[in-house]
């Protein structure tokens, strides 16, 4: 696609980026403190948060590589963006986010000393801090190596570039800054991606055409009719997504950890005009997340119809991009896909920002610190923080780097099961206690890294064992089994030890708020 | 084989063990579960407190049409 594009597709893209970055400082002349900062000053509405919610979703490589996987594995990759999202959105609506608004909380691990103690909250908060630090600069990286293999770019040159337009707007403008400018990089990313379904569509004569020509490829590599459009698919199938993961692992404890517990994504709706505000914006985020996988896995499909030898799925977008639209319209798509990017670096490094200043900073150095002085603070740690990004991003560019971007999903997978069963124990079972909550926690991550070493050919060979998983990389199954672990060891040691007060619960479980 | 293998086989041979036909019902009574849940919850919890009691303000319609579709999508794929 590097050769493909004109003047007028550069001029497009610079326009975004102009206009997001002014965007974006014009909101922060209105930044006077902390709570203007990382909490938008709590007047967010409800549709900039929606919005914002599936712009931070969606990451610059997740377009490109829910494509590729739509044209490598078939549809069953749209099930993230489905069973994957809207139901824990839902559930999130109605249950978790009211009482997290009215707590006034500014992060997750805040509502655990709430709810817990002080170490459960330190504990979540480390592990989200270093995880969300090292992904921004994997972000960083992915997005910057695509673009060299996409367009020619240099890889230092994006790096740079990324970090500093995503810096400067972050950097003045807080939260606000983040979902307001997530609302333009929303509605370009869907506009980019909504463009190549109906050129694509259009080139194949309608879904009927494109249809029968999945068809054809399904017939000419051998595989079952239907199996490249089939949602679900069988347990024992040659594919990362068997329904076993995608429901156990993936809808019923990634995506609830996900939706509820992830700070990047919890803290816009913190940051509502109202509780019903914060309800309504993840209600909204429920309904758009129905198009996305229309808009970004169905052009994997358009592809594999059109250009069924490409060999590595990662190439099917762009090449969908690069042979049907034309000049002007791929400026726009390479606008839709940098959008992306910038929409989930900007969220990652604000939460994390948010972590650091109110976990570590205002909890244990300085309580009474002035809502001002929290704002300079809050600056200085985005700086710092980007900074560290773009240097773990360069380190990673020394090393292996798609091997590393694997290990930190696998990573996510260690923690988000326990990370949720902290959250569904806190809110919903009143008789869960500080220490079932602390040694649940740290006991459910390390079996996670139990079931991760026995997966490793060079372990399970040396002892003389199977490998514990079929599947190539199962780190769905990870997640379920460390959540269920946690779950036990949470009840167990809960019910053994001394209950927590009623007095303490009382506005931080979801039995007392029955009203929610 | 340790332990973990053992139950990880176990929760394997179940999977296999379950017709795809029945695997569709249950990830449709996920989602049709969860749209009663939706439509039984109470109106103060769905509707703005200073709201005009108009139905597009209840997020109520908005969470069904959301989980609607996700239905119609489970039927069809």
């Amino acid at each position: 696609m590097a050769g493909k594009l004109a003047t007028i597709d550069y001029v497009i893209l610079a326009a975004y980026l102009i206009g997001t970055v002014i965007l974006g400082l014009a909101i922060g002349r209105r930044i006077k403190t902390g709570k203007d900062f990382f909490l938008a000053g709590k007047a967010l509405p409800w549709w900039a948060i929606g919005m914002s919610l599936v712009a931070t979703d969606i990451g610059g490589t997740d377009i490109i590589g829910v494509g590729g996987a739509a044209y490598s594995h078939g549809m069953a990759v749209a099930n993230f963006e489905w069973i994957g999202c809207v139901p824990a959105m839902i559930v999130g609506a109605f249950i978790f986010i009211p009482i997290f608004w009215r707590l006034g909380i500014y992060t997750i691990p805040e509502y655990m000393e709430k709810r817990f103690n002080v170490g459960t909250r330190s504990a979540l908060a480390v592990v989200w801090l270093m995880f969300m630090t090292c992904n921004l600069g994997i972000m960083l990286y992915a997005s910057a190596k695509m673009m060299n293999v996409l367009f020619g770019w240099g890889i230092t040159e994006c790096v740079l570039l990324t970090a500093a337009l995503v810096g400067v707007y972050t950097l003045a403008g807080g939260l606000a800054a983040v979902v307001y400018t997530d609302v333009i990089q929303c509605t370009v990313m869907i506009g980019g991606c909504l463009l190549a379904l109906v050129i694509g569509l259009n080139d194949l004569g309608g879904i009927g055409g494109m249809l029968e020509s999945i068809r054809e490829v399904e017939s000419a590599k051998g595989m079952e009719e239907g199996e490249m459009t089939a949602l679900i698919v069988p347990a024992d199938a040659d594919s990362p997504f068997p329904w076993t993961g995608i429901l156990f692992g993936l809808a019923l404890v990634l995506s609830p950890a996900y939706w509820i517990g992830n700070q990047a994504i919890v803290q816009r709706s913190l940051g509502a005009k109202s509780e019903f505000a914060a309800k309504a914006s993840y209600v909204w985020g429920a309904l758009l997340k129905n198009l996305i996988p229309i808009v970004v896995a169905v052009p994997g499909l358009i592809a594999l119809a059109k250009f069924p030898e490409l060999g590595d799925g990662d190439k099917a977008f762009p090449t969908l991009v690069a042979e049907l639209f034309p000049a002007g319209l791929r400026g726009l798509f390479l606008a839709a896909f940098i959008a992306a990017l910038m929409s989930s670096v900007d969220s990652y490094l604000n939460a994390s920002a948010t972590i650091v200043t109110n976990d570590f900073y205002r909890r244990f150095f300085n309580q009474g610190a002035s809502d001002e002085h929290i704002l300079k603070i809050g600056r200085v740690v985005t700086a710092v923080l980007l900074a560290l990004a773009i240097a773990f991003a360069f380190y990673i560019s020394k090393i292996e780097g798609k091997g590393v971007y694997a290990i930190f999903q696998t990573l996510m997978a260690f923690f988000q099961g326990p990370a949720l069963a902290l959250i569904l124990t806190g809110l919903l079972w009143p008789r869960a206690n500080g220490k079932g909550a602390l040694v649940g926690f740290i006991g459910g991550v390390a079996f996670s890294v139990l079931l991760y070493a026995l997966g490793q050919e060079s372990v399970y060979t040396a002892w003389g064992l199977e490998p514990l998983f079929k599947v190539p990389d199962p780190f769905l199954f990870y997640s379920i089994w460390a959540f269920v672990v946690a779950i036990g060891l949470i009840v167990t040691i809960s019910l053994l030890t001394k209950p927590e007060s009623e007095e303490k619960l009382k506005d931080v479980v979801w039995r007392f708020n029955r009203t929610s | 084989m340790t332990p973990l293998h053992h139950i990880g086989e176990l929760f394997r041979n179940l999977s296999l063990a379950i017709p795809m036909g029945a695997v569709r019902v249950i990830f449709l009574a996920l989602l049709i579960g969860l749209l009663i849940w939706v439509l039984r919850l109470p109106k103060e919890a769905t509707t703005p407190p200073e709201g005009t009691g108009k139905a597009p303000e209840n997020l109520k319609l908005w969470a069904s049409v959301a989980l609607g579709l996700q239905i119609l999508i489970y039927c069809c794929f």
